[in-house]
């Protein structure tokens, strides 16, 4: 009779961690951010120099809104993403918020938000290819959502 | 203050959030006229069980009681999603809503 041997494998497995989103506090690793007084030094303070393209990235918003106070305010894009950070130019500092985008995030992110007067409303786009994508919009502000 | 409204929904393979936190986001300028602390939220983020599915540091400009749309896959009807805002004082809240 054959006598039959069994191989006791130890199967080490890979556990594939599935790459979740890291949380991140933005305010807390870059304050710079949060205090900057324009779009530039707020993109500065974020992500360093960048020299982000044109396009990629889609800032939706009404071309005039009525309230300042609530203005709805789309970000979307295709492009694999590590980060979104929006800023805008009417209020006394410029960053609204930064989003971590998760491995196979969507990026389809609307907030409302408040604008002291009229201005613009940019996107950058932090690519998982290392590249930055800026898009932006324009708008007019009917009554200021400042002044409270 | 101190709670929100959440709308979960799947479409295909897609979870579309809503959210609506009830805060005052007191901006420095208008803390400063009313004679109040300035206090807004300041950290948003979304769990379907240890997965985080939505992130965003935020900043005094998002209006009142703020409102936020996000989508994301990996989640079926069921699921409960995990809504936790932070605020400057450090108020946090957390509610859940299942998906639908």
């Amino acid at each position: 009779m054959d006598r039959r041997k069994f191989l006791n494998l130890s199967i080490v497995a890979a556990v594939a961690l599935p790459v979740g989103l890291s949380a991140i506090d933005f305010r807390a690793t870059k304050p710079d951010t949060w205090t900057a007084h324009t779009v530039a030094d707020s993109i500065k303070a974020l992500y360093g120099d960048i020299k982000p393209a044109e396009g990629g990235v889609t800032v939706k918003a009404p071309k005039v809104a009525s309230n300042g106070g609530a203005i709805p305010v789309t970000v979307k894009s295709d492009i694999a993403a590590k980060s979104v950070a929006l800023f805008q130019d009417a209020n006394p500092e410029s960053a609204v918020a930064v989003f971590t985008v998760g491995e196979g995030g969507i990026v389809d992110y609307m907030l409302k938000i408040k604008m002291k007067k009229s201005g613009k409303i940019t996107a950058i786009l932090e690519g998982i290819d290392g590249k930055f994508y800026i898009g932006s919009q324009s708008l007019e502000v009917a009554l200021g959502g400042c002044e409270g | 203050m101190g709670n929100m409204k959440i709308k979960a929904k799947l479409k295909g393979d897609i979870v579309n959030v809503k959210v609506m936190a009830k805060h005052d986001m007191l901006t420095y300028d208008q803390a400063k006229k009313k004679g109040l602390d300035a206090n807004f939220i300041t950290h948003v983020s979304a769990k379907v069980g240890d997965k985080v599915v939505y992130d965003v540091s935020t900043s005094q400009f998002l209006s009142k009681n703020p409102m936020f749309k996000f989508k994301f896959k990996g989640a079926a009807k069921g699921d409960k999603v995990a809504i936790t805002w932070v605020d400057l004082k450090g108020n946090t809240v957390t509610e859940e809503k299942k998906i639908k």
